[in-house]
């Protein structure tokens, strides 16, 4: 398990978290490499589907954060798409994927220093998971196995 | 004599060698879990039919065509990596007259003087096919009205029907001769029998007419007439019908890729889906479910018999009449196809 | 003469009424199925056809479904949760209101063929129902059975039997069962988070990805589903096991705060997939959440679509 990295994917606000991992860059704050952001104009954006798209694909974790309740940029995305995390959230609970595996948080551009904790946290609550094997399509990969 | 019979004493054994050398699939479950599978426990004579039509043997659902990957140390780098037809010699026991009529629709779409393809040549040429003749015909059942029969022999190597002390026998070709005689069933005559009880089960059925109507109408006529968009209304355009249909045979070739290769397959298609028609360029032909209903009964009750000979592309299986969650009874449109005035 | 047939006698007279007094250009109701245990959507259009129009316990599929992109006037027949439905539909600006003419059915619960072949496997040839049970007949035999006993699943948990909202109701109310509490999912919730998940793989294993239960539901009335988006492609074409949980797990969620429990796509469903367990879950979330239920109230918006300042969700850290 040691040799286990695990791959994670980040869902951030284009507005708040992608300039708190930006404002930690500068600030040389070092936080683990284990995770591929994709910017998105506001959490409001994110479509459940792009979260079961990522694990399908074989990540091992999905990290989605944006900005705290009352900052929106446009004033209620993040209060929408709290709602829809909600039911996220539980939905993928009872189907039976580890709520380590996905992490919601609020972290605003001037928060580096929680960006950098909450990006060792999420990579080391992955890692505690283990690869993703169960909730990935593998189809591909057992039907490249048959390939001599 | 082509018939033989098996006591009831020795139908264990009967099965038994029917599986030696082959894979032996046979009805398994009952009601809706009824599947042809391989056999592991006794084998039922007594279901009304498969909940899928034994298409899925020959035509699976996805099917895997070729490979590619593009790691270097794999042997077939960046080279297309043929996966073969998935063929092995079997032998299935329990087709129902009517979708081995089905089997043989497809297997003139798939085997033909025009094209051959491999993936469902492979299958079908390997199988023996063993049918089940059907005393008791279910209620939705109209074979008969579709030119089959209960006692049909189309399509099928051997025979078989379930008698009060074991199990008929009726050869039908070479191979399915040597089979039976592999398994030594008796040699006696059934002749007189199996014509009583093909009439009796033909008795069980609806009426005919509306098929023979249907027959001497022209395309044109039938195609403009003017109840589909009726007929149309009530259907929720999902693909059930032709899903369980045991002559539905339209696919859909798909790549699937990720970052160390991908796969190329065939999966069913369904022509009550807007997207089986649609379009690069936007248009499509079916634009709404009128023309798609439509399709679907024009391709089985006129298209396909004027292709392959007057046999019609609906076999009365019954399925889609039991699975439609709107009810459109195929028994109902070719009632409506045969009255309706353009 | 029974409830049933009141009730059936009332949607004729009234839908006639409606036809011929211009309210309706069409009345969308039940009639008979060409097989036992079934009654299938029928459009009404002329007083002659009326006749063929049906109540009755078999009556499965949520007509509102026909309701989205449709032009004219419509009259509905609708238990208590197609009646909710078609609410939701005019709530969510699917169908406006002025067109629509719901003709409430109180409903004492539907029969699930399921549920009869497991007490009689034998063929069915004919069924025949009274107010509270069918009798079942084939060849040789013949069976009554109590309704109370083979009733869908939803239809056992259902808290408005009677429509909560139409424009005129075709017989009594009925009694409505107590708050639906999800006990039928206790056992569930209950398991390991591991054996959930092989649950629900395996609950959906025979999926054929036909999408009649999407079809069949009257909130997917998306012009293009995510299924069938090609750019990205999000859900393979194959039977791949994960893609159909996606689908499932989509679909459920698309639905969620809007479910009527009605049951059609588990009607519709060929390979008798419990499709509405994802439904379950997430109805169970939204009623934690927000005491939310679809279709009480015409200018209700559906939780998805607003928010409070202070929604519950101390997981996000």
């Amino acid at each position: 398990m040691s040799e286990f990295e695990p791959k994670v994917v980040a869902f951030f606000c284009n507005w708040c978290t992608y300039g708190a991992a930006d404002l930690a860059g500068v600030s040389r704050l070092e936080y683990p490499p284990n995770f591929r952001v994709v910017r998105l104009p506001c959490t409001g954006r994110l479509n459940p589907k792009f979260i079961l798209e990522a694990f399908k694909r074989g990540a091992d974790g999905v990290w989605i954060s944006g900005c705290h309740p009352g900052d929106c940029h446009y004033i209620a995305g993040n209060y929408h798409a709290r709602r829809k995390f909600i039911l996220l959230h539980a939905l993928l609970e009872t189907i039976g994927v580890d709520p380590n595996r996905l992490r919601f948080s609020w972290i605003s551009s001037a928060e580096a220093n929680k960006f950098q904790a909450m990006a060792k946290d999420v990579v080391e609550s992955v890692r505690a998971c283990g690869p993703n094997l169960t909730f990935r399509k593998d189809d591909l990969q057992l039907g490249l196995a048959e390939v001599a | 004599m082509p018939e033989y019979l098996v006591k009831e004493n020795a139908l264990a054994d009967f099965f038994q060698v029917l599986a030696k050398g082959h894979r032996l699939l046979a009805p398994q479950g009952q009601g809706d879990n009824c599947q042809l599978a391989v056999v592991s426990g006794p084998v039922s004579l007594n279901y009304a039919n498969t909940h899928l039509s034994p298409k899925t043997v020959f035509f699976p659902q996805t099917e895997k065509i070729l490979a590619f990957h593009k790691l270097a140390d794999k042997p077939h780098y960046n080279v297309y990596q043929d996966l073969g037809d998935h063929a092995e010699p079997t032998v299935i026991f329990g087709i129902r007259p009517c979708d081995a009529r089905g089997l043989s629709v497809s297997n003139k779409v798939f085997q033909n003087d025009r094209f051959t393809d491999p993936y469902w040549k492979g299958k079908y040429d390997q199988t023996v096919k063993i049918g089940l003749a059907c005393l008791d015909p279910s209620p939705q059942c109209f074979c008969a009205a579709m030119g089959g029969s209960p006692f049909g022999e189309l399509g099928l190597d051997v025979l078989a029907y379930p008698k009060a002390k074991g199990l008929g026998l009726k050869t039908l070709t070479k191979v399915g001769e040597e089979l039976i005689k592999a398994a030594k069933a008796e040699p006696t005559d059934l002749a007189n029998e199996l014509k009583d009880l093909e009439k009796k089960a033909i008795a069980a059925q609806g009426p005919l007419d509306d098929y023979q109507t249907i027959n001497k109408r022209q395309i044109m006529e039938l195609y403009k007439a003017d109840h589909w968009p009726n007929t149309a209304e009530p259907c929720l355009g999902c693909g059930v019908c032709t899903f369980f249909c045991p002559t539905c045979h339209c696919f859909d070739i798909q790549d699937e890729a990720n970052e160390i290769g991908g796969l190329r397959m065939r999966n069913w298609d369904t022509c009550m889906s807007p997207l089986f028609t649609l379009h690069g360029s936007g248009h499509n032909p079916r634009p709404s479910k009128t023309e798609r209903v439509r399709q679907r009964f024009m391709h089985k009750l006129k298209y396909i018999p004027i292709k392959q000979d007057g046999i019609r592309g609906c076999t009365g299986c019954g399925r889609c009449v039991v699975m439609c969650p709107a009810n459109i009874d195929i028994r109902s449109v070719a009632a409506l196809m045969a009255q309706a005035s353009a | 003469m029974g409830n049933l047939e009141t009730i059936t006698q009332k949607i004729r007279d009234k839908a006639k009424n409606l036809l011929s007094s211009g309210q309706a250009e069409v009345v969308i109701g039940y009639r008979q199925g060409t097989i036992p245990l079934v009654a299938a959507p029928f459009f009404a259009r002329k007083a002659e056809d009326c006749d063929k129009l049906v109540w009755s316990s078999f009556a499965r599929l949520n007509l509102a479904n026909y309701l989205p992109s449709r032009k004219g006037k419509v009259a509905l027949v609708a238990k208590g949760c197609d009646a909710r439905s078609a609410v939701g539909q005019v709530t969510e600006n699917q169908f406006p209101r002025e067109n629509l003419y719901i003709l409430g059915v109180p409903c004492s619960g539907l029969v699930d063929p399921a549920l009869v072949a497991a007490k009689e496997p034998r063929p069915i040839r004919e069924a025949k129902e009274t107010d509270d049970a069918i009798t079942i007949s084939g060849q040789d035999f013949s069976l009554d059975i109590k309704k109370e006993e083979v009733l869908r699943r939803n239809c056992r948990t259902c808290s408005h039997r009677t429509p909560t909202l139409s424009d005129e109701l075709t017989g009594p109310e009925v009694p409505s069962l107590q708050p639906d509490d999800f006990s039928d999912i206790k056992d569930l919730l209950a398991k390991t988070p591991a054996e959930r998940l092989v649950y629900f793989k395996d609950l959906i294993k025979d999926c054929l990805r036909c999408y009649a239960c999407r079809n069949a539901c009257p909130l997917c009335y998306c012009p293009i589903c995510f299924v069938d988006e090609t750019r990205p492609q999000w859900l393979g074409k194959s039977n791949d096991p994960m893609d159909t949980l996606t689908f499932h797990l989509l679909r459920g969620l698309h639905c969620a705060g809007r479910c009527t429990a009605c049951g059609a796509c588990e009607t519709a469903c060929p390979v008798n997939i419990k499709v509405r367990e994802f439904n379950r879950v997430l109805d169970r979330s939204v009623q934690e959440n927000w005491s939310y239920e679809p279709g009480l109230a015409w200018e209700q918006k559906p939780p998805l679509t607003v928010y409070q300042p202070n929604d519950p969700a101390e997981f996000i850290k």
